[in-house]
């Protein structure tokens, strides 16, 4: 759990320079880079990042949920069917949309866990009880996230953006946390006797992020100002990295992924673990669902499809390995840009449904053979 | 007379360490040729350089078989050289029947198809051959660890080794299994089969071995005849230094009113949860406050099966009453078990200890993290402390705290486990196996701390397979025979013979 960075985070960041290199120059107009399609891009990119954050929940302790994107569909279907068709002010119906998913994902994770019945099954079902659930529930049709063309909670979740000025306001407020925590940690490694982080090291990388901070309000405040989705993800993968890194549940995830019966032993409670895990996946996927939604306007029989899979590929592209036991936020963050910038990248150079599929099946594949080659010589050692 | 295989002038270097220097060593045909050593000295690395597992070229010095110079580059290339080791980790495929683990890889074919009806004839005929009353049918998953050790080294046979290497071989196994052990090993060594023979029980060494050559950081220093050495002279090379005492149990001063128990166990029968069969029948016993009781029994006896089943680990309760602390403690979780002052410190380490790519941090406060936090979050500071304290007083060897677990060595690795345990702050604790494949020096260590736990007032139940560690270590012992109490002993009355017996059953338990 070091949080020094090692030769996989670089390879990652190189990939990703790669694919936007790749992109930046092939598509025509430079239109990759332009602010409005940087703005799109991370919007896109939050939420695929916020589901696959929460995928790395059950990932860490060896399970796997296959039924999110299904899952993404019903709850933000739920939660349009309470705007439109039943008139709840938007609140409300976000708030039931949660607890659905919370009772949901709770009951399959003590499924899971108390009938010892594989999360591969369980979610496939989930998969397709969802997905017949949905489309009852939107009765087929395409149901819009707004009544009367009045913007609400639940449609400006992607069309709402930070003013310019809150913008830099917000960047400000995290470089100074990240001077602060990082402060922090350097004395505290120094009482422990270890080795202080370099100095100089230190400030580059503060200075680094504090210059990537700004240049990205300043990117995003180019088109519209920062998405509300990225707050969202912020917020999201913020709680999610002190609960694996800081709390005991979080270890436990860890130790349950790394060694099953050494952690029963340990005396570690593993079926309220596990199926806090599921239920904490559950209230992400409602988040999500909600963004989802919103980004295309209204709930339609398609929203969610496959979303489970670029979910898994950016945790198994950011090191989470499928055993259990390895891997964090900052990875499934690098794992969602770079699954970002893909689908991104091939929707602007027109690239056919077809194809696209295909690219995607083979990114997963890749990612995986990776994680098992890396797992393989981790062994081997 | 010729050696069979003869290492010379062997130097094997890792990034940062020597593992092994200069060190050469000779087997002759039909010896028994024991290597001693502590963990760490080199034995493991230069069985992976005689198996293949370090190809030719990656060491210096030159391997010879027989009277040709070996230059495996592969473990396939040291099988075809006659070579075979039997390895501490089984390598049995469990699911598959002993037979069907014998001939596997090369199973004899008939039109292209298994010759089933061969395979079982002839692995039948090869077990009788050795002596060795397993069922060829049976599946190995339902096999203890002796009698897989058995099946591995008539796997060996069958492939025509003439050179057997056994690393730790009876580790794992109860003393009646290591006398049948030693049986066949003797009537191997008949048939003129070479044997490299690597064990820390010092007993078997000078039961077995023609010759004894010692390892210490990696270099050979001293090799005996068996004849012309003792325990203590192997045991002081071994270490460079004079042990005084093996076990260092400190006789207690009982004051007159005897403390209440802090475990009692009264009347306990359990239940095996697949096969509903009862594995443990009417077991009595109590464990005060700074008492070590020992627990022994052959292999298949139920010591596990009662420390995991009192944890919450195992077994379904059919009778019978346990308190602990004075409290009835009912079936429940081993979370719940470990909350309310009970701690299991598991035979196995490194499947049911460690979280193995994790670090020896996280492995040390793994279980008492709840008592860490401040406002939900771990309180960094704090645990860091505790671990530290742990290391230091445990003396683990490893770089630091955020060394990975699996890296240790297997003393220092049970000491992690350890540590994790006692940071529970337990009132009573289970040791299983406390010591098993592990070096002397570990074993002195590990013996000290569990004076201090009883000095502490904690209590401690203790499993052993070894009888002089049994009777050194514990005030009383229980001993178990298929699932009963077969006889209580106090250290005064305890002899190898009387608890060999009451472990076979053939004795009328004597009456605590």
């Amino acid at each position: 759990m070091s949080s020094r960075f090692s030769l996989r985070d670089f390879s990652l960041l190189l990939a990703l320079l790669a694919i936007a290199g790749f992109f930046a120059v092939q598509v025509p107009g430079g239109q990759f880079l332009s602010a409005r399609n940087l703005s799109l891009l991370i919007i896109d990119f939050s939420i695929t990042a916020t589901l696959a954050i929460g995928m790395l929940l059950v990932i860490l302790p060896g399970h796997i949920d296959l039924s999110v994107g299904s899952g993404v569909g019903l709850i933000g279907g739920i939660g349009a069917v309470l705007v439109t068709h039943q008139d709840w002010p938007a609140p409300l119906a976000l708030l039931a949309g949660i607890a659905v998913a919370l009772l949901l994902w709770f009951g399959m994770g003590t499924l899971i866990v108390r009938q010892r019945i594989p999360a591969f099954i369980i979610t496939l079902g989930g998969l397709l009880v969802f997905k017949g659930l949905f489309w009852l529930v939107i009765n087929n049709q395409t149901v819009p996230v707004v009544t009367g063309g009045r913007a609400n909670l639940f449609s400006s979740l992607t069309t709402y953006y930070l003013p310019h000025v809150a913008g830099y306001v917000l960047a400000a407020i995290v470089v100074l946390a990240l001077i602060f925590f990082r402060l922090k940690r350097r004395a505290q490694r120094s009482a422990q006797g270890m080795a202080a982080d370099d100095a100089e090291l230190t400030f580059l990388q503060l200075f680094l992020a504090a210059q990537v901070a700004f240049f990205f309000v300043l990117l995003m405040n180019q088109f519209r100002g920062v998405p509300l989705p990225f707050l969202i993800l912020g917020a999201v993968a913020g709680v999610v990295w002190v609960l694996t890194r800081h709390t005991p549940w979080g270890r436990y995830l860890y130790a349950i992924g790394g060694n099953e019966e050494a952690a029963l032993i340990s005396g570690i409670p593993i079926a309220r673990v596990t199926v806090g895990a599921f239920t904490g996946l559950g209230v992400i996927v409602a988040l999500t669902g909600f963004m989802q939604t919103a980004y295309g306007g209204a709930s339609t029989t398609t929203v969610g499809d496959l979303m489970e899979l670029d979910a898994v590929a950016a945790c198994v592209i950011g090191g989470v390995s499928l055993k259990g036991g390895r891997g964090g936020v900052l990875g499934v963050l690098f794992g969602a840009l770079i699954m970002a910038c893909l689908l991104n990248g091939m929707t602007l150079l027109a690239v056919q449904p077809e194809q696209k599929f295909i690219a995607r099946g083979l990114v997963l594949i890749l990612a995986v053979w990776m994680d098992m080659r890396l797992n393989r010589t981790a062994l081997s050692h | 007379m010729n050696a069979v295989l003869s290492a010379r002038q062997i130097t094997k270097r890792f990034p940062g360490v020597t593992a092994l220097r200069d060190v050469s060593f000779d087997l002759r045909p039909g010896e028994i040729h024991a290597l001693c050593g502590e963990n760490g000295a080199g034995k493991s690395t230069l069985i992976k350089l005689l198996s293949g597992l370090h190809p030719h070229g990656s060491y210096e010095g030159e391997l010879q078989v027989g009277d040709e110079i070996a230059r495996f580059a592969s473990i396939s290339d040291a099988e075809r050289a006659g070579i075979a080791v039997i390895y501490q980790e089984l390598a049995l495929v469990e699911q598959l029947s002993v037979a069907e683990n014998i001939f596997l890889g090369a199973e004899p074919t008939r039109f292209g198809l298994i010759d089933w009806p061969r395979v079982h004839r002839e692995a039948g005929a090869l077990l009788k051959q050795f002596g060795v009353q397993i069922d060829p049918d049976a599946d190995c998953s339902r096999l203890g660890v002796g009698e897989k050790q058995l099946v591995e080294i008539v796997k060996a046979l069958r492939k025509n080794s003439r050179i057997l290497i056994l690393d730790e071989p009876t580790a794992a196994l109860a003393e009646h299994e290591v006398q049948i052990l030693l049986g066949i090993l003797r009537e191997l060594r008949h048939r003129g089969i070479a044997c490299i023979y690597i064990s820390h029980r010092l007993e078997e060494v000078f039961a077995l071995a023609d010759r004894i050559t010692v390892l210490r950081d990696g270099a050979s220093v001293a090799s005996f005849a068996t004849p012309e050495t003792s325990p203590s002279e192997v045991i002081r090379h071994m270490v460079g230094r004079e042990i005084q005492e093996l076990f260092p149990r400190r006789s207690r001063s009982r004051s007159a009113d005897a403390p209440p128990p802090s475990l009692r166990v009264q009347g306990l029968s359990v239940a095996d949860r697949h096969s509903r069969r009862l594995r443990l029948h009417e077991i009595s016993f109590a464990v005060a406050p700074g008492e070590v009781l020992g627990i022994g029994g052959l292999m298949g006896a139920g010591r596990t099966e009662l420390l995991s089943h009192l944890f919450g680990a195992w077994g379904e309760r059919r009778a019978g009453r346990v308190e602990l602390m004075g409290r009835e403690l009912p079936p429940l979780s081993p979370a719940e078990v470990l909350r309310r002052g009970l701690v299991l410190v598991s035979e196995d380490r490194r499947r049911y200890g460690l979280v193995l790519e994790q670090s020896v941090g996280f492995n040390l406060s793994l279980s008492s993290l709840s008592g860490l936090t401040r406002a939900g979050l771990i309180d960094a500071r704090r645990e860091f402390e505790q671990n530290q304290r742990s290391f230091q007083s445990l003396r683990v060897k490893a770089p630091g705290l955020d060394s990975p677990a699996g890296k240790l060595s297997g003393g220092n690795q049970q000491k992690v486990v350890l540590g994790k345990a006692l940071m529970t702050e337990p009132r009573v604790i289970f040791l299983d196996e406390p010591t098993r494949g592990i070096d002397v020096g570990a074993k002195q260590e590990i013996y000290e701390l569990i004076n201090q736990l009883t000095d502490a007032g904690q209590a401690v139940v203790l499993v052993s397979s070894e009888l002089p560690e049994l009777i050194g270590m514990s005030d009383r012992i229980l001993m178990l025979h298929e699932g009963r109490i077969g006889g209580e002993f106090t250290r005064a009355e305890a002899t190898p013979e009387r608890l060999l017996q009451a472990a076979m059953g053939t004795t009328e338990p004597i009456a605590a």
